[in-house]
């Protein structure tokens, strides 16, 4: 049965006579590991190209939503870090390769007549791939991409006469906007895939056509007598490199976390872009080409290595393909590559040794974890720069600097009448508060609680146990949690604070949730309650706040320390919800309560 | 001897291959599912506030507007209208709340008020004021949602047809 729908398949279309033909091509000279790179080449094309359309599936290509579609790709779909990931280092894989493959054309002198269209094809195909990667970067509308895009449609309009037309082609307008994206996006799914498409045809017929080109030094003899077929030859060498480049690539993603994606784009933001690093040579290139001279930079430099590129066939006509006998050649190429590669390193060099590029490398890898953290709860239809408008945390730090900073300090600034909030909620904080509660830091003079006398790391086990009861404590310790709970419970603490009881009064405050955000809440409406301070309060109540002007005040407060995250208890059983809604696909989702 | 080797090869570059596919297949087909593992649409809301229980006459339908916040992928929408619905008070305030869609083929029905009767006007589908089918192609009466009473509020659970 199967073999009769075989046969009526190959009768109607030929399918396998077609697949023979294409796979019995004679490897001249034997099967080489030397030949892998062009087809692996070809692997990383169709593994980009499969990647791309998945998730082509995911992306929204508009200033408004760019962000907000790769953010959920990266962080709500399973794979999808993974899979961003492969398209991300594969570009960088498929530049890597494709610069090896044309040195090993180039000293194998496999440009030579009759193969110098075989050259030019490639030529294009690598001008392909830079489009490719100029194009990428821009797409998730994130701080570093549209930064270093800057540059590049910066570098078009040095261009002389055309340049400003060309820039304002690209840009879909004198700016930055969603036709910016729309065309980056139609250059880099329709137009560079066809054109690709076209020259990597061209580029394999007349390999086909002309076949391996042998190492220089092989004998005739051994060219005309030794044929492999290609399958499975050499087929087999080239799933090998194909499999272990899948392997280093998926090793690189699980190592590093899969692609980057920074803060939403800001244009009022003064970002300092870094391009891609197969580009950094060309920008580092521009930072010696000031004023008059830049256009040497972007345009006669590069322009000159092109040229040379294109021509090269025609200019290196000697048959022999001996090194010694390309000598000129050999040095042209060489000062070239070592040009490219001083200058990438001296900007890496630069970048490293920058203190300003490292603080904002920090700046922008906080500013990216907590636009993920605020896109958690929806992005605006307005885009994803307008999460930043709706951050508590920007709003807490407002109402704290009205409110609360004249009696209590954050980092050196403000009152000193009540304790200081700097690291407030770490470990720390409340250890050293256990330590010593009447610490200028803590209630001064005033302070009623006697100081614990325990070993340090006792103290920090009961702050374990203490912040475990709220949520967002990060690395929580469960160990530490529970020698904690011991030490609370057992020692002289439940002499004075309630615990566990919330009705209990007693003359010291409740410790139940201590730090909670319930806990906090009910604390600043009403502080002189018994759950609290009770008669011996001093602190005012901040009953006048609104109900969201005191989670984004709590909100700020938990952002004082790296122990917390900004989890909200009301997110934290979203998320449970939401999990359970992964294995139970239609389970519905209760987003109930939304600040 | 040759051909051993060469079919060996064979044998090794076709599971090699298989490895490979698979490899890269799982990931993919694991992305492309996305949408049958986690709700990508849905109203942030479980019961939605229609409005005040007197403001619904007793014995009349009227339609309502569902406004409520909607999460759509990435985005979150605040105060859209997510569609309409039928309310109808009882003598016993107690309230049925149908949905504008036919059962049939999803056409908008209309309450017709000299009928008394809701009529669906794509296949002349008939409804009583309970929903009922009278006749017309529908295999069963209206879809209704989920309703509660909260300080005289009308909620309704607009995720859940009954
Ligand atoms: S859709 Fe209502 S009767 Fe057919």
């Amino acid at each position: 049965m199967a073999s009769k729908f075989g046969e009526w398949i190959e009768d109607r279309t030929g399918l396998s006579k077609l697949l023979k033909t294409a796979l019995d091509e004679p490897v001249h000279g034997g099967a080489k590991w030397s030949y892998v790179f062009g087809s692996g080449l070809v692997f990383l094309f169709i593994l980009q190209a499969v990647t791309g359309i998945l998730m082509a599936s995911y992306y929204s290509p508009s200033s408004t939503a760019a962000w907000g579609s790769v953010y959920y790709l990266q962080h709500k779909t399973s794979f999808g870090w993974f899979v961003r990931g492969l398209h991300h280092y594969g570009s960088s894989a498929m530049m890597i390769l494709a610069l090896v493959h044309m040195f090993q054309v180039f000293i194998f002198g496999a440009y030579k007549k009759p193969r110098e269209l075989n050259w030019i094809s490639g030529v294009i195909l690598l001008l392909c791939l830079a489009g490719f990667g100029l194009t990428g970067y821009l797409l998730p509308w994130d701080q570093k991409g549209y930064w270093a895009t800057q540059v590049a449609t910066n570098i078009m309009g040095t261009i002389p006469v055309i340049g400003k037309y060309i820039k304002i082609l690209h840009q879909g307008g004198a700016d930055y906007g969603n036709f910016t994206i729309t065309r980056f996006y139609t250059l880099h799914v329709f137009l560079l895939p066809l054109s690709l498409v076209f020259f990597l045809f061209i580029h394999i017929a007349l390999f086909r056509k002309h076949g391996v080109t042998p190492y220089w030094k092989m004998r005739e003899d051994v060219l005309r007598d030794r044929v492999d077929p290609f399958w499975p030859d050499q087929i087999l060498k080239d799933v090998v490199f194909a499999l272990g480049m899948y392997a280093a690539l998926a090793g690189v993603i699980f190592w590093t976390g899969g692609a980057e994606l920074q803060a939403p784009a800001d244009p009022a933001s003064n970002y300092l872009a870094r391009p891609e690093w197969y580009f950094l040579f060309l920008f580092e290139l521009l930072k010696y080409c000031q004023g008059k001279y830049l256009i040497v930079g972007t345009v006669i430099i590069p322009g000159i290595a092109l040229a040379f590129l294109f021509v090269l066939p025609f200019i290196d006509r000697d048959a022999s393909r001996y090194p010694s006998k390309r000598i000129p050649f050999f040095g042209a190429v060489f000062s070239g590559l070592t040009g490219a590669v001083v200058l990438t390193v001296l900007a890496m060099h630069h970048d490293s040794r920058d203190i300003h590029i490292i603080h904002q490398r920090e700046e922008a890898e906080k500013q990216a974890a907590r636009a993920v953290k605020l896109a958690e709860k929806g992005i605006p239809p307005t885009g994803g720069l307008s999460i930043f408008l709706h951050d508590p945390v920007a709003l807490g730090e407002k109402i704290f600097k009205e409110s609360c900073i004249g009696c209590h300090k954050v980092g050196g600034e403000g009152g000193d009448n009540g304790p200081d909030f700097t690291n407030f909620g770490s470990r720390e904080w409340v250890a050293e508060l256990l330590k010593n509660p009447r610490d200028q830091r803590y209630f001064k003079e005033t302070g009623l609680m006697p100081p614990i006398k325990l070993p340090d790391e006792s103290l920090l086990d009961m702050a374990e146990f203490l912040l475990s009861q709220s949520a967002g404590l990060v690395n929580q310790n469960i160990e530490r949690v529970e020698r904690g709970k011991g030490l609370v419970l057992k020692g002289t603490c439940v002499a004075c604070h309630p615990m566990g009881n919330k009705d209990m009064k007693k003359m010291a405050p409740n410790l139940t949730d201590y730090l909670s955000e319930t806990w906090l809440k009910e604390f600043l409406r009403n502080p002189a309650d018994p759950r609290f301070y009770g008669t011996r309060n001093k602190m005012p109540a901040f009953d006048r706040l609104s109900d969201s002007q005191l989670d984004a005040l709590i909100q700020y407060l938990f952002s004082l320390s790296k122990d917390r995250t900004l989890v909200s208890e009301k997110q934290e059983k979203r998320k449970e919800e939401y999990v359970f809604g992964l294995t139970a696909p239609r389970t519905s989702i209760h987003f109930k309560d939304r600040s | 001897m040759e051909n051993n080797r060469r079919k060996f090869l064979k044998i090794v570059s076709h599971s090699l291959g298989g490895v490979l596919a698979a490899g890269i297949a799982a990931p993919l087909v694991g992305l492309g599912i996305h949408p049958w593992l986690k709700e990508t649409v849905y109203g942030t809301e479980d019961f939605i506030n229609l409005g005040k229980l007197e403001d619904f006459p007793i014995g009349i339908p009227k339609k309502m507007n569902v406004t409520s916040s909607k999460m759509d992928a990435w985005n979150v929408f605040e105060g859209l209208v997510m569609g309409s619905v039928w309310v109808l008070r009882k003598e016993d305030n107690s309230l049925s709340v149908f949905s504008v869609n036919c059962p049939h083929l999803g056409c908008g029905i209309n309450w017709g008020e000299e009928e008394k009767q809701f009529l669906c006007p794509c296949h002349e589908g008939i409804f009583d004021i309970n929903g009922k089918v009278v006749s017309g192609p529908a295999p069963r009466s209206l879809y209704s949602y989920e309703t509660k009473i909260e300080n005289d509020n009308v909620l309704v659970n607009y995720k859940k047809l009954i």
